[in-house]
């Protein structure tokens, strides 16, 4: 214990946390993340006696630069709009769909055996169709992690990430055994799906605007109806929930199972778009990098929309990147310290840094609440 | 005895705090606040919310630092850079919650974090240590008993025993009484009296008056961050204190106790529940609350006082029985049917089951009404009506905030409650469910909530008040029920038997609460 006569009158700086953020405190906060990133990424670049200046350039260039990389990025942004709002939608009620993975797979593995099995028919029919059996497969494939999590209390992150590796591994199994195409020895995936999603103009596929759609309409739906409110309150707080009369469970039971059925739609419009085959490994992670997109957009159903382009965007540079001679790793840790970056300045967008003034002269009239 | 106590005293003042600023970002808590506490007082801390009390006791126990201002305890400058080094000079405080491992018996949490025991102990020599440090301070429990079977009372010696083996000779206590029933509050009060005769200091917050007057020997009290005054308990009166402390003359509100039109509001018949939270079984209850009514429900808490709450509004569905609003069998409903049926309910734990926190003032506002017209439309909720309400639900709950936008939780906890105050009497078009309705509040907020619940039972709405302050009940309602384990066991109608009442309410202990 130490024995001083006064304890100084401080006058300094202070941090002091805001209760709300505005936009342009947030745009702040992400541009000096993104330059603080390209001055680490460079700088270890160029200590690592990379052309620095010439692998960013050509990497934008690649991504945002030409209509086939722009194309490319959409491409890849349609699964991941559609991964990241099932991770959102569960997340408004404060459940974790760590498995959309899964759900991916089975509903690719739904829409394939629609494609593969049943009579031909129109296109449009048939895709029609596709989609309902993937969107319903992916929500079957969350079905039992619901019930445990809205009536027994069983953590819904254990449940559905193990059912993840069941769903992956069915796909691989029957992929190179049972439905795979005996025509192409050299692979192993079924025959090519006849079904196409049609193409726009500049390439991309009709899934794209798709799931802009979805992200878009399920965004209004929580914010204005009573539904959303109620996922909403739900998922803020359980007792206020209850005490207001919100069927809790159900609204969990409901909200998991149009995350899965978000995710077996994505497996379909992958399916397809882009492979046309059911293969082992298609989902690409887009299941698991649903996770961090809905984490990024934090709890915003339309933030998903930026969330996924921009993860959509690092993908395609990481592509890039690795064609002119970066190591798959080395591109995980710039993706990785990007995301890093990005979510610190989330969180210090939240303070502020002032200046306490020395003088004490103002009280408020009434007590002050402490 | 005194030798335990301070060494004869180098100063005449055991503690003298002086010029004490501290401020936190936006709000100014405390501002040139003196104190002093001389050897064997009683000091009673008074103010309302927010008037800096807890401040300034965090910064007597090394919680929070003062930005400006200096301690002296027992003549020496000293400052706190922690709560050791609070404890270390001798300052302890028993906390408003406990702070006790429930499950462990009481000489476990006694020598819990203790430095001055052995480092291995066997559970004779903790039983022996701590009968004999029992014997030293003249406070009996048993060794053995596991702290979760003590009532609050028991557990309040435990906390301040424990401040004791670790050498406090100023013991501050946070609103000792808000969870003792009358007889253990007197229990309390000898305590007080046998450590200060010792030589002890005790520091006591509190709110309530009569308490503050017949156990303190001087009383300061604090308004908005600033000490308006220090008087002995002699000079001063209820009237006069509560003036000091509100900084406005105080009219206490009185039921007149009218006679009304009445007809059945809301009725239960026969209804029981399994145990819940707090293990209590409703046993049997037939209550018929009557519209122009006031009908206290007193009881020791854990008595079945909050699934009876939960009952009326629909959150707990009877296994057994019916109940009826306005004649019309609401049996089995949801909480949203009741709120529809006109019941409107105010929370014991409000601030937790009562409004989601993180969300915005204006998702809680219409928390209640979200699901009728003008709110909603089919699937929808209409925003501009949404808007609408909450602004006007925050201007009757008297509540300024910059933005309906800002989350609820920014809001004062006194703040928070007169918003779900205003919330519930809104949807109160037959009943309102008010459990403990003014705990925490100060005295104005206090006075006015009261005022409202006459003013609504003057409208013709049954009101149901739970409480465990008799006083209070005695003063709203139109009759008493006694509630205990589970039961409602008595009716009473004016003139009161507080001693009766008292009796009742189970000097025995604690009913059905484990």
């Amino acid at each position: 214990m130490t024995s001083t006569s006064n304890v100084a009158r401080s006058s300094g700086w202070r941090v002091q946390r805001l209760p709300t953020i505005d936009g342009r405190r947030r745009a702040i906060a992400y541009a000096i993340a993104f330059v603080l990133w390209l001055a680490l990424v460079g700088g270890g670049l160029s200590l690592a006696s990379f052309a620095v200046r010439d692998i960013v350039l050509r990497a934008i260039s690649v991504t945002l630069g030409s209509s086939y990389g722009i194309q490319q990025t959409l491409t890849l942004a349609a699964p991941l709009l559609l991964t990241g709002l099932a991770v959102a939608v569960a997340m408004r009620i404060r459940v974790w769909n760590i498995g959309a993975d899964g759900q991916f797979y089975m509903g690719a593995w739904a829409a394939a055996g629609v494609g593969l099995f049943l009579p031909e028919g129109p296109t449009w029919l048939m895709l029609t169709l596709m989609a309902i059996a993937a969107g319903l497969s992916g929500a079957l494939w969350i079905l039992i992690p619901a019930i445990g999590r809205a009536y027994l209390g069983i953590s819904e992150i254990i449940t559905t990430l193990l059912l993840t590796f069941v769903a992956s591994f069915l796909v691989y199994y029957l992929a190179s055994g049972p439905w795979r195409d005996p025509e192409v020895p050299t692979q192993a995936a079924t025959a090519r799906i006849i079904y196409e999603l049609p193409a726009l103009n500049d390439g991309a596929h009709l899934g794209i605007p798709i799931s802009m759609l979805l992200v878009i309409g399920f965004g209004i739906f929580f914010n204005y109806s009573k539904w959303g409110y109620e996922i909403t309150i739900a998922g803020a707080n359980h007792d206020a929930a209850e005490y207001a009369g919100i069927p809790v469970r159900r609204r969990i039971l409901q909200a998991m199972l149009i995350s899965g059925m978000l995710a077996g739609l994505a497996g379909m419009i992958e399916l397809t778009g882009v492979v046309y085959r059911l293969q082992g490994g298609m989902s690409n992670q887009y299941g698991a990098l649903g996770i961090p997109i809905a984490a990024v957009a934090s709890g915003s159903i339309s933030g998903v929309a930026a969330a996924a382009g921009f993860f959509a965007i690092l993908l395609n540079m990481g592509v890039s990147l690795q064609t002119q001679g970066l190591s798959v790793h080395s591109v995980l840790a710039i993706t990785g310290l990007l995301l890093f970056l990005v979510a610190a300045a989330e969180a210090a967008a939240r303070f502020s840094i002032c200046r306490m003034s020395a003088s004490l002269a103002k009280i408020p009239a009434s007590g002050a609440s402490i | 005895m005194n030798q335990i106590a301070a060494e004869m005293p180098a100063s005449a003042l055991l503690v003298e705090m002086r010029g004490i600023d501290k401020s936190f970002p936006g709000v100014i808590a405390n501002a040139g606040v003196d104190l002093d506490i001389r050897h064997g007082e009683v000091h009673a801390l008074l103010g309302e919310n927010g008037a800096g009390k807890s401040t300034l006791m965090n910064i007597l126990t090394g919680i929070y630092q003062p930005d400006a201002g200096t301690i002296h305890i027992d003549g020496q400058a000293l400052s706190f850079r922690s709560p050791r080094d609070a404890i270390a000079a001798g300052v302890g405080m028993v906390h408003q919650h406990f702070k006790l491992v429930k499950a462990f018996s009481v000489a476990e949490n006694l020598h819990l974090g203790f430095g001055d025991k052995p480092f291995l102990v066997s559970r004779s020599t903790l039983r022996r240590r701590t009968e004999a440090l029992e014997q030293r301070f003249g406070l009996q429990i048993s060794p053995d008993a596991i702290v979760q079977d003590l009532s609050a009372g028991e557990q309040q010696r435990v906390e301040i025993l424990k401040a004791l083996i670790r050498g406090a000779r100023i013991l501050i206590l946070d609103e000792p009484t808000a969870v003792l029933t009358a007889a253990e509050a007197l229990l309390l009060f000898d305590v007080v009296r046998r450590l200060t005769a010792d030589g002890f200091a005790v520091i006591f917050i509190s709110h309530k008056l009569d308490e503050v007057l017949a156990i303190s020997d001087r009383i300061t009290v604090l308004r908005g961050g600033r000490k308006v005054a220090t008087v002995p308990k002699d000079a001063t009166d209820d009237r006069n204190l509560a003036d000091l402390m509100v900084g406005h003359a105080v009219t206490p509100q009185a039921n007149d106790r009218r006679l009304m039109e009445r007809h059945p509001a809301i009725a239960l018949h026969d209804v029981s529940t399994p145990a819940g939270q707090d293990g209590c079984r409703l046993d049997s209850i037939d209550l018929t609350l009557f519209s122009g009514e006031i009908a206290g429900i007193a009881g020791v808490a854990g008595n079945g006082q909050r699934e009876l709450s939960e009952m009326l509004s629909g959150i707990r569905p009877p296994v057994e029985g019916a109940i009826r609003i306005r004649g019309v069998d609401f049996t089995g409903r949801d909480a949203k049917a009741f709120a529809k049926g006109g019941v409107g309910h105010i929370p014991e734990d409000r601030l937790r089951s009562g409004v989601a926190a993180t969300l915005s003032l204006l998702q809680n506002a219409i928390l209640r009404e979200y699901d009728a017209p003008p709110i909603s439309a089919g699937p929808w909720i209409k925003s501009s009506h949404a808007r609408q309400f909450a602004n006007s639900l925050l201007a009757a709950a008297h509540v300024s905030a910059p933005s309906i936008a800002m989350p609820l939780r920014n809001l004062s906890g006194g703040n928070q409650q007169r918003f779900v105050v205003a919330r519930e009497t809104r949807i109160a078009s037959q009943v309102l469910i008010a459990a403990y309705p003014t705990r925490g509040l100060d005295i104005a907020a206090a006075e006015t909530v009261r005022a409202e619940l006459l003013a609504l039972r003057n409208k013709g709405v049954a009101v149901l008040v739970i409480s465990e302050d008799l006083d209070e009940l005695m003063s709203l309602s139109d009759r008493l029920l006694v509630m205990y384990g589970g039961r409602l066991i008595r009716e009473r109608k004016p003139p009161w038997n507080r001693n009766e009442l008292g009796m009742l309410m189970g000097g025995v202990g604690g009913g059905c609460r484990r």
